[in-house]
């Protein structure tokens, strides 16, 4: 049973890993989400034990009722987490028109340049970098098209 | 149920703010003043902890031992008394500037909360809960201001510190099973007696999990990409209390709960942070934006927190800590100023320039003597070279980015308000006055590192 839910939480693992190096955001977020899972089906079999429930004056063999608490937790966590991660997702997707890494790596490095740009007026190159917002924006635009 | 105080204002208080909006004016002083209560509350159970020992409180009226336990002692108390009073500052100068959005306030509260709570939580498990609530926290905060930029630095974060947290949640799990324990006195007498094995794999997933956290080298990818695209408040709350996390963390979980690995694996994780330092340094050389800067300057800064804790004993665990404190409060004074115009944001510039590079009288000089004294009687003295390296490195970068924001362009900016001067000059004078009283400080660090146990060369 343990070697089962090991290699269980093995599998989950590595797709989940697989997942979040993908360049599709909606696979690196679906990857997260199955990480969470993996983990709190970890937190179950670290406490796998057979029994009653665990309801205190018992004689018999009770299953572990921390790990059940824990996971309960964990799930809420990651429950919420997710949602909030989502959230983000969407308004990247809002001010990108995409959900591709590429594009948002390109929208980066446009970005980048601008900032590595001898300063010898702070000021001016603040200004630029807020036209650099506009025209990364039409970077991204023309990608598309 | 002073040990609770803290917890319960902020607690509290982050729920009213939360429901009022924090653009406006008074719902942020709001915070700011609620933020003050729990650092007064602090302050006083601190300095009964130092009078009287850690104290203890189970949650909830159960017994102890069956009830989840808060457990303070110096160690806790001083970090949580270092981010409050980061988190503090850098509210107050966001709020004398102007809050972007109405959750702002809420956030900083909340994110005070998790960090308090998790100074004070004496359980594995409920660590974990209090650090989730303090990353989600970050996690909004990151995409603060929600330029195209920002979001994507969030989202960068997020995936990555999920990542950290699903690794600690593993982790705690981990040592659970392994001790059948949740609560971290017992875990750490349990510890010794496990078969190395599962102790070291354990001990490298939360080693991970909070170099992660602290932007250690082989972690850092994400932080200046998060660094660079946000707000100079939120710079500061990110590097100067989140970071804590990863400082506390290693303190408590490699000092106090995994001795023997930690003792072990030394000359790996003085490796890392000697490359973190130099790597740090070097690149903080190239960059030219301040955040950028400053963000490649943290991640040469927690090198020399993990080389002291990795050379251990109570004199490495006492220079840790006093490093992790100075270095939180420089980090906030340096991206704070660094936004701000006017020489007098220009002085206090200087004077966290002169802490993150050692040079007296400011605070940083005693953390990096610390960290000096304890490798030459390690006898390490390549460390101590490492520490002077590191330190030439500093003392370029740093007076590139002076030279960069105050002596080529230093017309007065619209956004420097005498508020956020005041707090800024309050913090420099922090820095000051460790560098010239040190000695509550080392007490104090000395202190909290006597109560861990002894272990090392």
């Amino acid at each position: 049973m343990t070697l089962l839910i090991s290699l269980t939480v093995a599998i989950i693992f590595a797709s989940a890993a697989y997942l979040m190096l993908k360049r599709d955001l909606i696979r690196v977020i679906s990857g997260v989400i199955l990480l969470g899972n993996g983990a709190n089906l970890f937190i179950m079999a670290t406490g796998l034990r057979q029994g009653r429930a665990p309801i205190v004056p018992s004689d018999l063999a009770l299953s572990d009722p921390l790990v059940q608490a824990m996971t309960l937790t964990a799930i809420v966590i990651s429950f919420g987490v997710a949602t909030l991660v989502l959230s983000v997702v969407y308004r990247v997707y809002d001010s990108h028109h995409s959900v591709d890494l590429r594009r948002l790596g390109s929208a980066e490095a446009v970005q980048a340049s601008l900032d590595d740009q001898p300063a010898p007026d702070q000021r001016r190159v603040l200004a630029e970098s807020d036209e650099a917002l506009e025209s990364e924006e039409g970077v991204v635009e023309g990608a598309r098209r | 149920m002073i040990v609770a105080l803290p917890l319960a204002i902020l607690w509290f208080g982050a729920l009213i703010v939360a429901l009022l909006d924090g653009t406006r004016k008074p719902a942020g002083y709001l915070a700011v003043a609620i933020l003050a209560g729990a650092l007064a509350a602090t302050t006083v159970l601190g300095a009964s902890v130092y009078r009287h020992g850690p104290r203890e409180m189970a949650i909830g009226g159960w017994e102890p031992g069956i009830g989840i336990a808060l457990r303070v002692d110096l160690l806790g108390v001083t970090f949580a008394a270092v981010s409050l009073i980061v988190l503090l500052t850098a509210l107050w100068f966001e709020v004398s500037r102007d809050v972007k959005a109405r959750i702002f306030p809420a956030l900083v509260v909340f994110m005070g909360l998790g960090l308090t709570g998790l100074f004070f939580t004496g359980d594995a498990f409920n660590f974990y809960v209090f650090f989730e609530i303090s990353m989600v926290s970050a996690y909004v905060m990151a995409s603060y201001g929600e330029t195209p930029r920002q979001l994507r630095a969030a989202l960068i974060f997020i995936v990555v510190n999920l990542l950290g947290s699903v690794l600690f949640l593993v982790g705690i799990a981990a040592i659970y099973h392994n001790t059948g324990w949740l609560d971290m006195e017992r875990i750490s007498t349990q510890m010794p007696l496990l078969h190395e094995n599962p102790a070291i794999l354990t001990a490298t997933i939360v080693f991970v999990a909070f170099g992660i956290k602290l932007g250690l080298f082989p972690f850092h990818f994400w932080l200046p990409a998060v660094y660079t695209g946000t707000r100079p408040a939120v710079a500061a709350i990110l590097s100067g209390a989140l970071a804590n996390i990863g400082s506390y963390g290693l303190i408590r979980f490699g000092a106090d709960i995994f001795p023997r690995e930690l003792h072990e694996s030394a000359p790996v994780l003085i490796a890392l942070g000697a490359i973190s330092i130099i790597y740090g340094g070097i690149q903080a050389i190239a960059r030219h934006t301040p955040n950028e800067v400053l963000a490649y300057s943290s991640i040469g800064q927690v090198g020399y927190i993990l080389i002291a804790l990795s050379i251990g004993g109570e004199a490495g665990y006492a220079a840790a800590i006093l490093y992790a404190v100075i270095n939180a409060l420089n980090k906030t004074l340096l991206f704070l100023s660094a936004s701000l115009r006017g020489w007098i944001a220009g002085a206090a510039f200087a004077v966290g320039a002169f802490s993150v590079a050692g040079v007296p009288p400011a605070g940083g000089f005693f953390g990096k003597m610390a960290v000096f004294q304890v490798s030459l009687d390690d006898h390490q003295p390549w460390i101590v070279a490492l520490v002077f390296a590191g330190g030439a490195l500093s003392f370029i970068y740093m007076f590139q980015l002076y030279r960069a924001r105050f002596w080529i362009n230093e017309e007065a900016d619209e956004a420097t308000t005498r508020g956020a001067l005041g707090l800024v000059v309050a913090i420099a004078l922090m820095i000051v006055a460790i560098g010239v009283f040190p000695e509550p400080l080392l007490r104090l660090s000395q202190q909290a590192s006597a109560l861990l146990p002894e272990r090392g060369p």
